[in-house]
């Protein structure tokens, strides 16, 4: 009973401290100074924005494709270790299904924003045309939100239950919330039995919609026929890519979680160690395909693509190409290679390398394609032969970046992050009325 | 007293001031160096066609040759006293080009020799010098059959005088109208022989939209007659089959020419994602009830 008591107030949610604090309003003073740009885009345009006719993609869609990327570690990682019945999964899969439905949520905000018009929005719908790649995205972006949702929906309702029985006494609208969100959870055989084979076909179906939804973010680049994107590799790439990125953010996240609500106990370094090797594995797999995309085109290269190449080996681009590939992919590898390597404190720093790295390599894909056309720039002004984001550009995908980290947050701080049903029945412990204390 | 002489003294430097500045205006103004104008003419005619002066006004500023654009231009004829009459006056476009339509030669005299001589002539303006370049030339008509020797077409052209004289020695084009440039036919030129005649094969593979040709024979820029050209259509060429996809179904195609594939597979995977996802929902239902 003493043990039932720790545990569940061990992962039952509570109160953010100081810090907690200060970080969820500086996330609210991003959010709403990328509103006021965001405003201020719509009022005057997109020439706030330092797209032009070349560079005609720019941060936004740089950012979307990060975002794509790390929802993928909540739909495949989770769906492969639950089918595989991995166990020291536990204290991981909420906080990865909680970063896949953030980002996954912020990819379907930030295309939007990228549109000039998002008045015009349901015309996407109402003049599709099945053989473009953008309806493809714009049918499997609400697919995978809500299978995201459902997946962690799903696994959440014993825990909502304990949460109503933890919280009886105290008649709070939060209260109200997990009792109707519970879904009159009793435990009883007939809906465990509903449960466990939802949650089971959800981890079969996620898995191919993830890999199409990676799939069909590639084909959005590689059916343009450009110089970069024009590639038989790019899903394959991109898969490999999101791996790294999602796994990436995982570490990240578990690591600021463990230390927030002291989780040690729960979160070990065993899980560190299998994230480590996960992650490793992720980016020798990545570094495979870079090499792939880079190399091949290197030795085959026309006269325009010889021209992008230069621009990212050793001109304009060369600080970030050789940047993201070194510290945001061998350096990672190098370390975490090492047992020491993947001990928390480590695997947390590079992480957010990989993170970082991630985001910056997806600007890498876009930007410098965009600007290297196969027929040459002419008779524009000087300045749309480059690309850089604008302050208005800046302060909207901050506060996009900043979103998903408030989703996080608050889910974090209202939902269990370990499944605490789960680890009193890997405990072999269980809940009753009687047995719990509020 | 003193207020009188500060008035005085301000009243004579505003005076000053105004005569100075506007003498040294005018200096200035007779200090503005006009550029020169080109003029390029050349006179076209089309036999059962338009007669005309195509115009070409340039300018060399700061060591580039720019095209002159809206300026008036006159075109003059000289009588056969000498005597220089106004035709009509064009405005140069944007390109600095203009085309005067000579809509009626009869009433334009020529000399003795049969030569008409004209003037293209531009009076100047504030920006550029006046300029004027003379052009002469003879009347000429080009009469074009086609013809069939051996089962190979040919194209038979004679270029004669204002008399009906063949005119021999000259150098002729024959082309078929393309696109862009038009595509020559044998030699690059074909000189008229005595009796100013030229004769020209007819590849049996060169396509045309229901095989007709526009073949055109061309007395180009000649010093003496100008340039005179005419057309002929022959229907000697081979089909064009027109190879479009616009009413099929493709990758390309509107949303109404959708790919049967892509109507199948993409709503068969749209269909049963969904309806596990509804079953999923209903499954959500049943724990709730149960």
């Amino acid at each position: 009973m003493e043990k039932i008591n720790t545990l569940v107030n061990d992962l039952a949610p509570s109160k953010f401290g100081k810090r907690g604090v200060i970080w969820t309003i500086s996330l609210v003073v991003i959010i709403v100074l990328g509103v006021i740009a965001y405003i201020d885009q719509l009022i005057k345009g997109q020439i706030v924005t330092n797209m032009r006719d070349y560079a005609l993609w720019g941060v936004y869609i740089s950012n979307f494709v990060f975002f794509v990327a790390t929802s993928f570690v909540g739909s495949v990682i989770v769906a492969v270790l639950r089918l595989t019945h991995k166990k020291w999964r536990t204290p991981l899969v909420r906080i990865a299904e909680i970063i896949a439905l953030a980002a996954i949520v912020m990819a379907g905000i930030t295309i939007m924003i990228d549109m000039a018009r998002p008045d015009r929005l349901l015309n996407l719908f109402i003049h599709a045309r099945l053989q473009s790649p953008i309806t493809w995205d714009v049918i499997i972006i609400p697919t995978y939100i809500v299978l995201s949702l459902l997946l962690l929906y799903f696994p959440l309702l014993p825990d909502l239950a304990i949460l109503k029985k933890l919280n009886a006494d105290k008649n709070t609208f939060l209260n109200k919330m997990y009792d109707i969100l519970s879904l009159k959870w009793t435990g009883s055989k007939t809906q465990k039995v509903i449960q466990e084979k939802s949650i089971k076909i959800i981890a079969i179906l996620i898995i191919p919609v993830g890999l199409i939804l990676q799939t069909i973010d590639a084909w959005l680049f590689s059916t343009t026929y450009r110089i970069g994107w024009n590639s038989t590799n790019m899903g394959a790439y991109f898969i490999a890519g999101a791996f790294v990125a999602g796994v990436g953010a995982l570490i990240a996240v578990v690591y600021i979680v463990r230390r927030a609500y002291k989780l040690e106990n729960y979160i070990t370094n065993l899980h560190f160690d299998k994230l480590g090797r996960l992650l490793v594995l992720a980016c020798l797999v990545y570094l495979y395909f870079n090499i792939n995309e880079y190399l091949i085109p290197a030795f085959t290269a026309s006269k325009a693509e010889e021209v992008h190449l230069r621009a990212l080996f050793s001109g304009h681009y060369a600080p970030l190409f050789w940047g993201v590939t070194i510290i945001g992919l061998i350096l990672p590898i190098f370390f975490l290679l090492f047992e020491k390597g993947r001990k928390p404190l480590p695997m947390f720093i590079i992480s957010l390398l990989v993170v970082i790295g991630s985001w910056w390599k997806r600007y890498v894909i876009v930007t410098p394609t965009l600007l290297h056309p196969l027929l040459p720039i002419q008779g524009v002004p000087e300045s749309w032969h480059h690309y850089f984001p604008s302050m208005h550009e800046w302060l909207i995908t901050s506060a996009t970046l900043a979103m998903a980290l408030l989703i996080i947050t608050v889910l974090v701080r209202y939902l269990p992050v370990i499944p605490i049903q789960r680890t009193l029945d890997e405990n072999e412990l269980s809940v009753t009325d009687k047995n719990i204390e509020s | 007293m003193r207020n009188n002489i500060n008035f005085r003294f301000v009243f004579l430097a505003l005076i000053s001031f105004f005569i100075f500045n506007s003498g040294f205006n005018s200096l200035y103004a007779q200090k503005v160096k006009k550029s020169k104008v080109r003029l390029k003419v050349q006179y076209v005619k089309i036999i059962d066609g338009e007669t005309y002066i195509d115009i070409v006004a340039t300018s060399k500023i700061k060591r580039k040759n720019i095209r002159v654009s809206d300026i008036e231009v006159a075109v003059y004829y000289r009588s056969l006293d000498n005597e220089k009459s106004i035709i009509g006056k064009t405005i140069t476009n944007t390109d600095g080009e203009a085309r005067f339509i000579l809509e009626d030669m009869a009433f334009i005299s020529h000399d003795t020799l049969g030569k008409y001589n004209m003037l293209v002539s531009f009076k100047g303006n504030e920006s550029f010098k006046k300029s004027s370049k003379k052009i002469s030339f003879k009347d000429a008509n080009i009469k074009v059959d086609l013809i069939t020797k051996d089962s190979i077409n040919y194209i038979r052209a004679k270029l004669t005088g204002a008399n009906n004289n063949s005119i021999d020695g000259e150098a002729i084009q024959v082309q078929v109208q393309r696109l862009f440039n038009p595509l020559i036919i044998g030699d690059e030129f074909h000189e008229t022989d005595e009796n100013g005649t030229i004769e020209v094969a007819i590849d049996d593979d060169i396509p045309g939209i229901d095989r007709n040709l526009t073949i055109e024979v061309v007395l180009n820029d000649s010093d003496e007659y100008g340039t005179v050209k005419a057309v002929i259509n022959a229907p000697i060429g081979v089909h064009v089959v027109k190879e479009t996809t616009f009413d099929e179904r493709t990758m390309w195609s509107s949303r109404d020419k959708t790919p049967i594939f892509l109507l199948i597979f993409p709503n068969i995977l749209i269909v049963g994602i969904w309806s596990i996802i509804a079953f999923l929902i209903f499954n959500l239902y049943k724990i709730f009830k149960s």
